[in-house]
């Protein structure tokens, strides 16, 4: 009886000294993104890709960003969750003050004069990439890349009016 | 006993009044932004006080106060 109760408690022993050995796990690789249709063969791994491939951002998206207009604005500013709805409400007097301003010189009225508006509109630029760029800094980044695309549908005539 | 209850009740109605909803982060975040965006000085608001329906007073660090509503589709932001 007691030799079993030895055994036993030399079993418990040497179980409870073998340390945790850390499981071998395949290195963290991000997989290339794959439409959905593509499937793999089963028994077949992925083809490696390049590390600058696999984190380059899709240029069509980088393009589509790239031209924000100020419909898009406005649209990405009405959906964000950076800033709540006094924000918003507030952001678009702004901008609608500055579009009185633009409607003005464009009707014929200086000044404002091209000049005049461009510290304007370059403040209130500042605003909403300050206002957002913490919570939601694609937008901000987007808004910083639009910013002389929407400033040139203002300043011109003919853009101005299909607004 | 009885005679104690609609004395309470009394007392209930006499001293419900509409108090100043606590407010959450969003809401001091919030408007913090539009005084800012005003152009107002703040700081931070760290106390806002429902008023109404998109009406508030805010409190901010630096002691001063603005009642923060909205009229005709506008922002108003005045200084209390």
């Amino acid at each position: 009886m007691r030799t079993i109760a030895c055994l036993l408690l030399a079993l418990t022993a040497g179980c409870a000294s073998q340390s945790k050995q850390p499981v071998a796990m395949p290195p963290a690789v991000a997989e290339p993104a794959r439409p959905p249709d593509q499937k793999l063969a089963p028994g077949t791994s992925p083809a490696p890709v390049p590390h600058a491939l696999a984190t380059a951002p899709p240029a069509a998206k980088v393009e589509a960003a790239a031209h924000l207009d100020l419909k898009g604005l406005e649209r990405r500013l009405r959906s964000t969750s950076a800033i709540g709805l006094f924000t918003k409400l507030a952001l678009k007097n702004q901008v609608d003050d500055l579009l009185t301003k633009f409607r003005t010189y464009h009707g014929g009225k200086q000044p404002p004069t091209l000049t005049d508006l461009r510290p304007n509109y370059e403040l209130l630029i500042m605003k909403v990439q300050s206002l957002v760029q913490n919570d939601d800094p694609l937008l901000a980044g987007d808004v910083a890349r639009s910013r002389e695309t929407i400033w040139g549908v203002l300043a011109d005539k003919t853009s101005f009016a299909t607004i | 006993m009885h005679a104690r209850i609609p004395a309470l009740l009394a007392a209930a109605v006499l001293f419900a009044q509409p108090t100043p909803a606590a407010t959450d982060d969003a809401v001091l975040k919030d408007l913090t932004a539009v005084i800012t965006l005003h152009g107002k000085p703040c700081g931070e608001v760290t106390r806002a006080d429902r008023m109404g329906d998109n009406d508030f007073i805010a409190t901010c660090k630096d002691g001063n106060r603005y009642r923060v509503r909205t009229k005709d589709e506008r922002v108003v932001v005045e200084k209390q």
